[in-house]
C-alpha cells in the first residue's frame, strides 16, 4: 500500500488541485442553497488526503534512493520535453510540510474569513498554491520550475487582489504580479538559452553537465545571472523585494503561505541549479552580495515599520537574504535546514499576530499595546515563532544557522559579520514586535481583546508545539550539526548576537522607558528606513516613468506620425463622408503619400541586414 | 471534399439572399447562416479524423484545369500549414455568427457577406494555385469592407475605407511578385505551387520579387509600420467582425510568408531573415508599448494584436524547424485568444455601454457586476500575456526556443515585450474587473449563458491545448519540417538536442572569442 503510494506521487499535487476545482461551483451565484462554506470544507478535506499521502509515500521512501517518474509533455520538431518527478525523502518531506502548513492556514481561514463571501475563490486559489508548491518540489526539470513559478505569479496577483474593491488592494496586487513577472521573465531568457548549450533541463543532468562544462566566461555570467533573477523575485531581494510588501494587501491566511513557502520556492531552484551559477564566479558573488545587502537593509527596515504584516514582510526578506548567502557559499544543506526553521517560525509569527489582528482591528503596531494579560496563550505563540528563527539554543534556528556560521569562519570572516548583524537585527525586530504588541500599557484599541474561536487558537498552538519540537526533529533525522567539530565558541558568538539583539529591543519597546525610543534615530534615516530605502519612488524613476514615458511616445508616434499624414490635415472628416469616392479627392494624394512613406521604412529596415550580407559576398 | 468548405458557405449565402424572410417574424438568416457555418465545421471535423498526420505532403488533393492560357488551375490541397487555419477559420465563423447580435440591421445581407468572407478565406487556405489563392484573397475582400462600413462603429467609413485601400494595395503587390516570378525567364507552365520556382532566377530579380510579397503580406499581417489600417478596422467594426478579422484574416499574411516566402524563395529568405527578424521585434515591442497607452479596450486588443503577430514574424524569419512549428502554432494559438478577447470585450461594452478604461469598474462584483465575463476576461487576458497552463505560452515558448539560437537579440526582446503583455493587460483587468462598482450606475442586463458559451468554448480549447499542446503541434509537425528542410541555410538551424552539435557549429550568441564546446550529449538518449 505504502509502496502504492510512492510509486504515485504525481497524485500529491492533483488532491490540491481537484480541491480548487470543486470549489469553484460555489462561486457566488452558481450554487446558492448551501452559502459558500463547503468549498472551504472540501479543500480542507482534500488537503488532509494528500497530507496523508505524501506522508505515507515519506515513510515508504525514508533511507531510500529517489523514485524517479518521467512524462513526455512535448515532443515537437527535436525539441522533448519531459516531466520529471523525483519522490526522495527530501521532496516528499517538503510535500508534507506543504500540505500540513496548508492544512493549518485553511483552518485557519474558516475562523478568519468567517464573514467573507470569497470562500469559492480564496480555497481554490489556496489548493492552486497548494498543488503548484507541491508539484514544485516534486518535479525535477528547471522548464517545469519556471513554468509553475509564473502560474504561481498569476495565483499571487489573484489572491493579493482578493479584496478587489479596495483601490490600496488593486494596486498591491499589480505591483506584486508585475515586479514577479520581471524576475520570471529574466528566468525565461535563462531557461531558453540554457538549452542550446547544456541539452537538457533536468536538475541532475545540469549538475553532471556543470560539472565538466567549459563555458564562456561571459556566457556563463550572462546565463547564470539570468538564472538568479526568478529566485531574486521570488524571495522578494533586493532590489525586487516590494512585492512583498505590497501582497501584504492580501487577507492574512493567504500571507501564512506567502511569507513562508512561497518565498521559499525562489531559494528551492536556486539550491538546484546552483551547480550552472557556480560556473560563474561573478553570479555567485553577485548573489552572495544581493543576499548580503538584503539581509542587513530589509532587517533594519523591518525596526522601522509600524504596520505588523510589513514587519513581517520585511523580516522575511532579510531572513531570505541569510539562505542566499548559504546557498551561495555553497553551504546548501544549511541552506534547507534554515528554510525549514524559518516556514514553520514564521507561520506561527503570523498566524499568532493575525489572531491579534482580526480581534484589535488594527495592524498598527503603535496602537498596540499591554495585551500579554488579555492574549498570553497567543503572546506565547509569537514568543515563540520569534525566537525559533533567531540563533538561540535551544530552539531550531540556531541549529540551522551554526553550520552556516562555522563554515564562514573559516573562508569569509566579513560574510560571517554580516549573518551576525542581520541576526541581532532580527532580534531586536522580534522583541519590538513582541514589546509593541504584548508589552507597554493598554491602548483603547487593546481594550477588549478575547482569545478568538477555536480554529485560530488550535492551528496557532499546534504549530508552536511543532517549532519547539524542530531540534528534536533534526535530532532524529540525524542532521543536527556535531558540535565538537565545529569551531571552538562560533555557537557562543551566534547565541550572543541573538541575545543582543534581544536585549536591546527589550530595553527600547518591553521595559518602560522615559523617552520614546524612535526619537533616538534621527529623522532622515528613520524616514529612509521607514518608507523602505524610498524603493517605491525609485521604481517609478527608473522603470514606470520611462515606460510609461515610452508608450506615450508611440502612441503619439502611432497618431500622429505613422497614420498621421492625413488625420494631420484633417481629411479622417472628409473619409468618413465620401467612403468610396476616395481617389476622386485630391486630398486623397496624403493618404497615398503616408502609405508610400510606411513602405519606404519598411524596406529599408527589411532590407539593410539583406544589403550588408550581399555585400560581404554572401 | 475541399470543394464543400468553400462552396457549403457560398451555398449558404445565396440560400440566405433567395429565402424570403417571413413577414413581421423575425429574420431566417441568422438560423440559416449558423447551420451552413455548423456543417462546414463538422466537414472540417471529419477531415480530421481522415486526415493522416504523419504524411508531411498535400492530402485530399483536388484538382482541375480551369483556364490554361493564364495557368489558373483549379487545385486545392491540405497539409500541416493551411488544416489548423482551416480548421481555425470555420470555428470563429460559427462564433461569429453565433455571437452576432439578434437585433441587427439588414440581417440577410450581414450574413450572406459574412459567410462569403469565409468561403474566400477558406479558399485561400486551400489553393493550390498562386492565382488561386489572389483570387480568394480577393474574394473577401469587398465583403468585410462592406462588413465594417455598415454595421461598423461611429468611424466605420473612415476605417473601412483605410482598410480597403491598404488591403487591395497589399493584394496588387503580391499578385506583381508571383507575375514577376512566373514570367520572368524560365519555362511557365502554370501558377500551381507545384509548378512554380524561383531557381532560375538571379538574386536581384528574386529580391525585388521578395520584397514586392512581402511588403503585401506585411499589410495584411500586419506588420510595422505597415500596420495603421488594423488599429481602427479592429475597433470600429463589430465584435464578431473583428473575430474574424485579427483572428483569421490576418493569418493570410503569415501563411503566405510560409507557404510563398520559405517555399518560393528559400535561397533569398535567407538575405531578408535577419531584416524581419528586426522588423517583428519592433512589431512585437510596438504593439505592447501602443496597448499601454490607450484608454479604450478594444483598442488596447487591436494593438496586442500587431505585438503578438510579430512573435510569428521573428519566428518564420529565424527558419529553424522548432521555430517555423512554435509559428504556425502561435497563428492558431492567436487566432482563439484574439478571438476571445474581442468576444469578451465585446460583451462587455454590450452590457456596460462603454470601453473606456476611465469608466469602467469593478465588474468582477458578484452581484452587479458580470462577475463570469470579468473571470473569462482574466484568463484571457493572462493567456494573452503568456501564462502557462494555456495555449499563447506553448506557442510562445516554441518560438523563443525556436528562434533564440538564430536571433538571440531579437528573441530577447520578444520576451521582453511579452512582459510588457502583461502590464497592459494589468491595466485592463485592474481597471474593468477590479476596482469598486459604482451601484447607482450600474444596473446592466443579466448575461445570458447562450451569450456566454463561445467565450466558455474557446477558454476550454486554449485551456486543453495548452495543458496538452502535443495535441496541436503534432498536426502541423511533419509539414514544418518539410518547409525547413527545403531552405539551403540549415546549418544555420540549432541541431536537435540529442543528435550532438556538430563541431563547427557556432551559434550566434557564441561570436565570442572562444568557440563553446560541446558538452557530452551522448549520455542523454
Amino acid at each position: 500500500m505504502a509502496h502504492l503510494l510512492s510509486q504515485n506521487v504525481w497524485l500529491i499535487p492533483c488532491y490540491a488541485l481537484i480541491g480548487a476545482t470543486l470549489a469553484l461551483p460555489w462561486s457566488p451565484g452558481l450554487v446558492r442553497r448551501t452559502g459558500p462554506r463547503p468549498a472551504g470544507y472540501i479543500n480542507v478535506l482534500l488537503s488532509v488526503m494528500a497530507l496523508v499521502h505524501s506522508l505515507g509515500a515519506l515513510l515508504d521512501v525514508w533511507g531510500q534512493s529517489a523514485i524517479t517518474e518521467s512524462f513526455v509533455w512535448l515532443d515537437a520538431a527535436g525539441l522533448t520535453i519531459t516531466l520529471d518527478l523525483e519522490a526522495s525523502s527530501l521532496t516528499l518531506g517538503a510535500c508534507v510540510v506543504i500540505a500540513s502548513l496548508n492544512l493549518l492556514a485553511q483552518l485557519y481561514a474558516i475562523a478568519y474569513l468567517e464573514m467573507d463571501w470569497g470562500w469559492a475563490r480564496f480555497y481554490s486559489l489556496m489548493g492552486l498554491f497548494e498543488a503548484g508548491l507541491c508539484f514544485l518540489v516534486l518535479c525535477n526539470s528547471l522548464f517545469f520550475s519556471y513554468v509553475i513559478l509564473e502560474i504561481l505569479t498569476l495565483g499571487t496577483y489573484l489572491i493579493v487582489g482578493f479584496w478587489y474593491n479596495q483601490s490600496l488592494v488593486v494596486t498591491g496586487a499589480r505591483d506584486a504580479f508585475l515586479t514577479k513577472r520581471v524576475g520570471d521573465l529574466v528566468l525565461l531568457m535563462g531557461v531558453v538559452a540554457l538549452l542550446p548549450i547544456a541539452g537538457t533541463w533536468n536538475f541532475t543532468d545540469l549538475a553532471e553537465w556543470a560539472a565538466t562544462a567549459n563555458l564562456n566566461p561571459t556566457v556563463a555570467t550572462l546565463l547564470a545571472c539570468a538564472l538568479i533573477a526568478g529566485p531574486i523575485a521570488k524571495c522578494a531581494q533586493f532590489p525586487l523585494h516590494l512585492w512583498l510588501d505590497e501582497a501584504m494587501e492580501g487577507p492574512y491566511p493567504a500571507t501564512i503561505l506567502r511569507n513562508t513557502l512561497v518565498v521559499s520556492t525562489g531559494a528551492w531552484v536556486l539550491i538546484k541549479i546552483m551547480p550552472v551559477i557556480a560556473l560563474s564566479p561573478f553570479a555567485t558573488q553577485a548573489m552572495i552580495l544581493t543576499g548580503a545587502a538584503t539581509a542587513v537593509g530589509a532587517s533594519a527596515i523591518s525596526i522601522a515599520q509600524i504596520d505588523v504584516k510589513r514587519v513581517l514582510s520585511y523580516l522575511t526578506s532579510g531572513y531570505l537574504g541569510l539562505v542566499f548567502i548559504a546557498i551561495g557559499v555553497g553551504a546548501s544543506h544549511a541552506a534547507l535546514m534554515m528554510l525549514f526553521v524559518f516556514v514553520l517560525g514564521m507561520a506561527l509569527l503570523v498566524m499568532g499576530t493575525g489572531s491579534i489582528v482580526l480581534n484589535n482591528i488594527t495592524q498598527n503596531l503603535t496602537q498596540m499595546g499591554g495585551l500579554w494579560v488579555r492574549r498570553p496563550v497567543t503572546g506565547l505563540c509569537v514568543a515563540i515563532g520569534g525566537l525559533s528563527i533567531l540563533a538561540l539554543p535551544p530552539l531550531g534556528g540556531f541549529w540551522a544557522i551554526v553550520p552556516l556560521a562555522d563554515r564562514l569562519w573559516q573562508s569569509e570572516p566579513s560574510l560571517l559579520a554580516v549573518v551576525l548583524l542581520t541576526n541581532t537585527a532580527i532580534g531586536i525586530s522580534v522583541a519590538r514586535l513582541f514589546g509593541l504588541m504584548f508589552g507597554g500599557v493598554v491602548t483603547d484599541w487593546t481594550r477588549r481583546s478575547p482569545e478568538g474561536l477555536w480554529l485560530l487558537v488550535l492551528p496557532t498552538t499546534g504549530l508552536a508545539g511543532i517549532v519547539l519540537h524542530v531540534p528534536v526533529l533534526f535530532a532524529a533525522w540525524e542532521i543536527l550539526p556535531q558540535m565538537n567539530t565545529l569551531a571552538p565558541s562560533i555557537g557562543a558568538i551566534v547565541t550572543w548576537s541573538s541575545l543582543l539583539g534581544l536585549a536591546i529591543g527589550s530595553v527600547f519597546y518591553l521595559a518602560p522607558t522615559a523617552q520614546p525610543p524612535v526619537t533616538l534615530v534621527p529623522q532622515p534615516l528613520r524616514d529612509f528606513l521607514a518608507y523602505d530605502f524610498y524603493t517605491p519612488q525609485l521604481y517609478k524613476l527608473l522603470v514606470v516613468g520611462p515606460v510609461n514615458q515610452l508608450s506615450r511616445f508611440i502612441s503619439w508616434l502611432d497618431r500622429y506620425i505613422i497614420d498621421g499624414v492625413v488625420n494631420f490635415v484633417g481629411v479622417a472628416a472628409v473619409f468618413s463622408g465620401e467612403s468610396l469616392k476616395y481617389n476622386t479627392s485630391g486630398r486623397s494624394q496624403f493618404y497615398v503619400l503616408s502609405i508610400v512613406l510606411s513602405i519606404a521604412v519598411f524596406v529599408v529596415i527589411m532590407g539593410l541586414p539583406a544589403l550588408r550580407l550581399i555585400s560581404a559576398g554572401l | 471534399m475541399l470543394t464543400a468548405l468553400i462552396l457549403i458557405p457560398l451555398l449558404g449565402a445565396i440560400a440566405i439572399g433567395l429565402i424570403p424572410d417571413p413577414p413581421a417574424a423575425p429574420s431566417r438568416a441568422k438560423p440559416i447562416a449558423l447551420i451552413t457555418a455548423a456543417i462546414a465545421l463538422i466537414e472540417s471535423i471529419y477531415l480530421a479524423t481522415q486526415y493522416d498526420v504523419n504524411n508531411a505532403g498535400l492530402q485530399f488533393v483536388e484538382a482541375q484545369t480551369w483556364i490554361t492560357p493564364i495557368g489558373l488551375n483549379y487545385h486545392l490541397g491540405l497539409d500541416g500549414l493551411s488544416f489548423p487555419l482551416v480548421l481555425l477559420n470555420t470555428l470563429l465563423t460559427v462564433i461569429a455568427i453565433y455571437s452576432t447580435s439578434d437585433r441587427i440591421d439588414r440581417p440577410k445581407l450581414y450574413y450572406a457577406l459574412l459567410l462569403i468572407t469565409s468561403a474566400g478565406v477558406a479558399g485561400a487556405f486551400l489553393a493550390q494555385n498562386l492565382l488561386l489563392f489572389i483570387l480568394c484573397f480577393e474574394l473577401e475582400l469587398i465583403p468585410v469592407y462592406l462588413l465594417i462600413a455598415i454595421w461598423g462603429g461611429e468611424k466605420r467609413g473612415y476605417a473601412g475605407t483605410k482598410f480597403l485601400l491598404y488591403t487591395a494595395l497589399s493584394g496588387i503587390l503580391i499578385l506583381a511578385s508571383f507575375l514577376v516570378v512566373a514570367w520572368i525567364g524560365g519555362d511557365f507552365i502554370s501558377f500551381d505551387y507545384a509548378d512554380i520556382s524561383t531557381a532560375h532566377l538571379d538574386l536581384q530579380t528574386q529580391l525585388i520579387a521578395l520584397t514586392l510579397l512581402l511588403v503585401g503580406l506585411g499589410i495584411k499581417i500586419p506588420l510595422v509600420p505597415l500596420h495603421t489600417w488594423s488599429p481602427d478596422a479592429y475597433v470600429e467594426s463589430s465584435p464578431p467582425i473583428a473575430i474574424l478579422l485579427g483572428g483569421v484574416l490576418a493569418k493570410m499574411g503569415t501563411y503566405g510568408l510560409i507557404r510563398f516566402g520559405l517555399e518560393l524563395f528559400p535561397e533569398t529568405w535567407t538575405l531578408v531573415a535577419p531584416g524581419l527578424a528586426v522588423i517583428g521585434a519592433i512589431s512585437v515591442m510596438y504593439g505592447s508599448l501602443a496597448a499601454i497607452a490607450q484608454r479604450d479596450i478594444k483598442r488596447m486588443v487591436a494593438y496586442s494584436s500587431i505585438g503578438h503577430m510579430g512573435y510569428i514574424l521573428v519566428a518564420i524569419a529565424a527558419g529553424t524547424e522548432l521555430s517555423v512549428l512554435g509559428g504556425i502554432a502561435q497563428m492558431v494559438a492567436h487566432g482563439l485568444i484574439l478571438a476571445l478577447l474581442f468576444n469578451l470585450v465585446g460583451l462587455v461594452e454590450e452590457k456596460t455601454g462603454t470601453r473606456d478604461l476611465d469608466a469602467l469598474n469593478g465588474l468582477l462584483n458578484p452581484i452587479r457586476g458580470l462577475p463570469l465575463v470579468s473571470t473569462l476576461l482574466i484568463t484571457a487576458g493572462m493567456a494573452s500575456a503568456g501564462i502557462p497552463g494555456m495555449v499563447g505560452f506553448a506557442a510562445e515558448f516554441l518560438v523563443f526556443q525556436g528562434s533564440f539560437s538564430v536571433f538571440p537579440i531579437q528573441t530577447l526582446i520578444c520576451i521582453l515585450s511579452s512582459g510588457l503583455t502583461a502590464v497592459y493587460f494589468v491595466i485592463l483587468l485592474n481597471r474593468t474587473c477590479f476596482g469598486k462598482l459604482d451601484n447607482s450606475l450600474a444596473y446592466y442586463d443579466r448575461v445570458t449563458l447562450p451569450e456566454r458559451l463561445p467565450a466558455i468554448i474557446l477558454v476550454a480549447i486554449v485551456v486543453i491545448f495548452g495543458l496538452q499542446p502535443n495535441w496541436l503541434v503534432r498536426w502541423m509537425e511533419p509539414t514544418s519540417a518539410r518547409f525547413v528542410a527545403a531552405l539551403p541555410a540549415n546549418e544555420m538551424a540549432i541541431p536537435a538536442i540529442g543528435q550532438g552539435l556538430s563541431p563547427e557549429f557556432t551559434p550566434p550568441i557564441a561570436s565570442l572569442p572562444q568557440p563553446l564546446t560541446a558538452p557530452s550529449l551522448a549520455h542523454r538518449d
